[in-house]
C-alpha cells in the first residue's frame, strides 16, 4: 500500500516537476537549433545539432568582458563583506558594554530598512566621489551587505567557548591575532554559508547594475542580458544563447554549493 | 571565493608567550573598537546620512541640476499622492507583495509535505523545485518574456495556435493578464525556494509525535492541523516576511517582464523611484515616496511579527 503511494506521488510530482522546468528545456534545447527547425518543432530534440548561435553570441557579445566584471565585483565585494561582517560579530563577543549594545541596536535598525530609502542620497553621493559608472562604485555599494553577514556570523560566533579564546589570550596573543588565527577557522562554516549567499546576490543582482553602470564594457553579466533582448528582439536564438551561457557558471556553482544553499536558508532564518 | 577567504585567514599559528600583562589589558578594552570601525563607517555612510538625506530632501525642491534647494514642506507628498504613476505603482506594488505571500505560502506548506515523504525519484524534483532560485529573477523574467511575448509569434501564443487553435492571446498587453502573469511568473520561481525552508523545519518534527497520534487514532488530515501546522509556525513567520519585505521591495521580475508597463499597470514603487529620483532627478518627490514606502514596509513589517508573535505564543 505505501509501496504504491509511492510510486503514485513520485509519478505526479515527476510530471509537475517536468512541467516547471519547461522553460529551462525550452531555452537549452533551442540553443542547438536552426532557427527554422526551432519553428517547426519547438520542443523536440535537435536534429541537426549546431553550435552557430554560440559562435556568434561569442563573437558579437562582450560575454567574456562581462563575465570578468561580474567576477570582479562578485569576488571583492563578497570577501570585504564577509571581512567586516566577521570583524564586527567577533567585537560584539570581545564584551558587552554601552558601545557594543548601542552598536548591536544601530545595525538592527539599518538591517531593516530597505535600500530604496538611501538609494537617491548614495547615487549623489557617488556622482560626487566620481565612482558612478565604476565596478569599485558597485563594491563600495554592495558593502551594505556586511550588516547581513554580521548577524549570520554572530550566531555562530556565540558558540565559539569563551575558555578557547582566555586561551589564546593567557598566551600572550593580541586581539587582531586571535580573530585571524583561531576565531576565523572556527567559525569556517558560517563563512562558506555566508559567502555562498552573498556570492548568488551580487552575481544575480540587477538593480543596483542597472542603475548605476553605463558603459558597455563595464556590464556584468546580468546586464549585457539586459541589453540583449532590446538587441536581439527578432533573433530569440541568440538571446537565449546568451541566456544559457549565463546559466552555466551559475549551474555549476549550484552543483557544488547546493549543500551550503540549503544549509544558508535554514541558518539565516532561523538567526536573521 | 569562499574557501580561498578562509583558508587566508588560517595561516598564522604560533602565539608567542610572555607578552608583557599590560598589553593584554589594552587589547582587551581597545580591541572592540576597532573591530566594530568599518562597519560603523559602512552605517554612517551607506546608511545613517543617506537616511537623513531622504528625509531632508522629501521636503525640498531639490533636482539634480542646482545645488540650491528650499524648504517646501509637505509639498512633495501631496504631489506624490497625486501622481498617477505613483499612485498606481503603490497600489500594484502592495497587491503583488500581498498575493505573492499569499498564494506562495499556500502552495509551498503542502509542497514540503509531500516532498518529506518517501517517494523514487525525490532528490531529484526537490533540485527542479528549488533550481528557480539559483539563477537572476531578472534573467528569469527577460526569458519569461519571450515566451509570454504577446505577439502571435510569441513562444506561448504559438503553441497555443498549434495545439488548441486560439488566436494571439494578450499576455503582457493587456493591463490585468499583465499583472497576473508578473505574479505567476514569481510564484513559479520563489515556491520551490519557501518549500525547501519549510521542508528543513519539517524535518526538525520527531516522528514520535505522528506515531503516538496514530496510536490516537488521528487521520492525516487531523495530524496536518494538530501536529504539523502549529509546529510549522516559526517557518511561518520567517517565509512570510521574507515574502513580504522581498514582495514590497520587487523590481528586476516586474521590470525586466513588463518595463512597468502596459501604462502604470506592473510599475512597482521601486521603478518609480529610480526613475523620477535618478533618470528624471525629480530628487524632492522621489525621496517623498522613498519616505512613505520607508515607512510603510517598518509598519507592515511591524505588524506581521506582532501578529507571528502572538500566534508562535498560541501554539508552542
Amino acid at each position: 500500500m505505501t509501496r504504491t503511494r509511492g510510486w503514485l506521488t513520485s509519478a505526479i510530482m515527476l510530471i509537475v516537476a517536468a512541467a516547471m522546468a519547461v522553460p529551462f528545456y525550452y531555452i537549452l534545447v533551442n540553443t542547438f537549433k536552426s532557427q527554422d527547425e526551432t519553428a517547426r518543432s519547438p520542443l523536440a530534440l535537435p536534429i541537426h545539432a549546431t553550435l552557430a548561435h554560440y559562435a556568434q553570441v561569442l563573437a558579437t557579445t562582450n560575454v567574456v568582458g562581462s563575465f570578468l566584471n561580474t567576477l570582479y565585483v562578485t569576488v571583492f565585494s563578497v570577501a570585504l563583506m564577509v571581512l567586516v561582517g566577521s570583524m564586527a560579530a567577533y567585537g560584539m563577543i570581545l564584551g558587552r558594554t554601552k558601545l557594543t549594545a548601542a552598536v548591536g541596536g544601530l545595525l538592527a535598525v539599518a538591517f531593516l530598512v530597505p535600500g530604496q530609502a538611501t538609494l537617491i542620497p548614495i547615487y549623489q553621493m557617488l556622482v560626487d566621489a566620481r565612482l558612478v559608472d565604476s565596478l569599485n562604485g558597485l563594491v563600495v555599494i554592495y558593502s551594505c551587505g556586511s550588516i547581513f553577514c554580521y548577524y549570520l556570523i554572530l550566531g555562530y560566533m556565540r558558540t565559539v567557548p569563551a575558555e578557547v579564546l582566555e586561551a589564546a589570550r593567557i598566551d600572550g596573543a593580541g586581539a587582531g591575532r586571535i580573530f585571524f588565527a583561531i576565531v576565523l577557522p572556527l567559525i569556517r562554516p558560517i563563512l562558506i554559508t555566508v559567502s555562498v549567499f552573498q556570492t548568488m546576490w551580487v552575481w544575480n543582482d540587477f538593480i543596483i547594475p542597472n542603475v548605476f553602470i553605463s558603459t558597455p564594457e563595464k556590464q556584468t553579466l546580468v546586464l549585457l542580458a539586459y541589453s540583449a533582448v532590446g538587441q536581439f528582439t527578432t533573433d530569440w536564438p541568440t538571446f537565449m544563447t546568451l541566456t544559457v551561457i549565463l546559466l552555466v557558471p551559475v549551474v555549476i556553482f549550484f552543483l557544488f554549493m547546493q549543500r551550503y544553499i540549503v544549509d544558508g536558508l535554514t541558518q539565516g532564518s532561523v538567526k536573521g | 571565493m569562499a574557501l580561498s577567504l578562509s583558508r587566508s585567514a588560517a595561516i598564522p599559528r604560533t602565539a608567542p608567550l610572555g607578552v608583557p600583562r599590560d598589553r593584554r589589558r589594552v587589547t582587551a578594552q581597545g580591541a572592540p573598537w576597532l573591530f566594530l570601525a568599518p562597519i560603523m563607517a559602512i552605517f554612517v555612510v551607506l546608511y545613517a546620512i543617506p537616511l537623513g538625506q531622504s528625509l531632508w530632501f522629501s521636503f525640498t525642491d531639490a533636482n539634480g541640476y542646482t545645488t540650491d534647494m528650499h524648504w517646501i514642506g509637505l509639498a512633495n507628498y501631496a504631489a506624490a499622492f497625486k501622481d498617477p504613476e505613483m499612485v498606481s505603482a503603490l497600489w500594484f506594488t502592495l497587491a503583488y507583495a500581498a498575493i505573492t505571500t499569499v498564494a506562495i505560502t499556500c502552495l509551498a506548506i503542502p509542497l514540503a509535505v509531500v516532498l518529506n515523504t518517501r517517494f523514487p525519484g525525490r532528490d531529484v524534483v526537490r533540485s527542479v523545485f528549488f533550481f528557480p532560485a539559483v539563477p537572476s529573477i531578472a534573467v528569469l523574467g527577460m526569458v519569461w518574456g519571450f515566451i509570454l511575448n504577446p505577439l502571435g509569434s510569441g513562444v506561448l501564443n504559438s503553441a497555443l495556435h498549434a495545439v488548441v487553435g486560439i488566436g494571439p492571446v494578450p499576455w503582457l498587453s493587456d493591463p490585468h493578464l499583465a499583472q497576473i502573469s508578473v505574479i505567476v511568473v514569481a510564484v513559479w520561481a520563489q515556491t520551490g525556494w519557501h518549500a525547501i525552508l519549510y521542508l528543513a523545519y519539517l524535518q526538525s518534527i520527531p516522528s514520535d509525535y505522528y506515531d503516538a497520534a496514530t496510536i490516537d487514532g488521528a487521520g492525516r488530515v487531523r495530524m496536518f492541523r494538530s501536529i504539523t501546522l502549529p509546529l510549522l509556525t516559526p517557518a511561518i513567520t520567517v517565509s512570510q516576511l521574507l515574502l513580504m519585505t522581498g514582495g514590497l521591495k520587487v523590481y528586476d521580475l516586474p521590470f525586466t517582464l513588463t518595463h512597468g508597463g502596459p501604462g502604470f499597470a506592473t510599475r512597482t514603487v521601486t521603478q518609480s523611484l529610480i526613475e523620477q529620483g535618478v533618470a528624471q532627478a525629480d530628487i524632492g518627490k522621489a525621496s517623498a515616496l522613498a519616505v512613505l514606502f520607508l515607512l510603510l514596509v517598518g509598519a507592515i513589517i511591524l505588524g506581521q511579527m506582532t501578529v507571528s508573535r502572538r500566534l508562535e505564543a498560541r501554539y508552542t
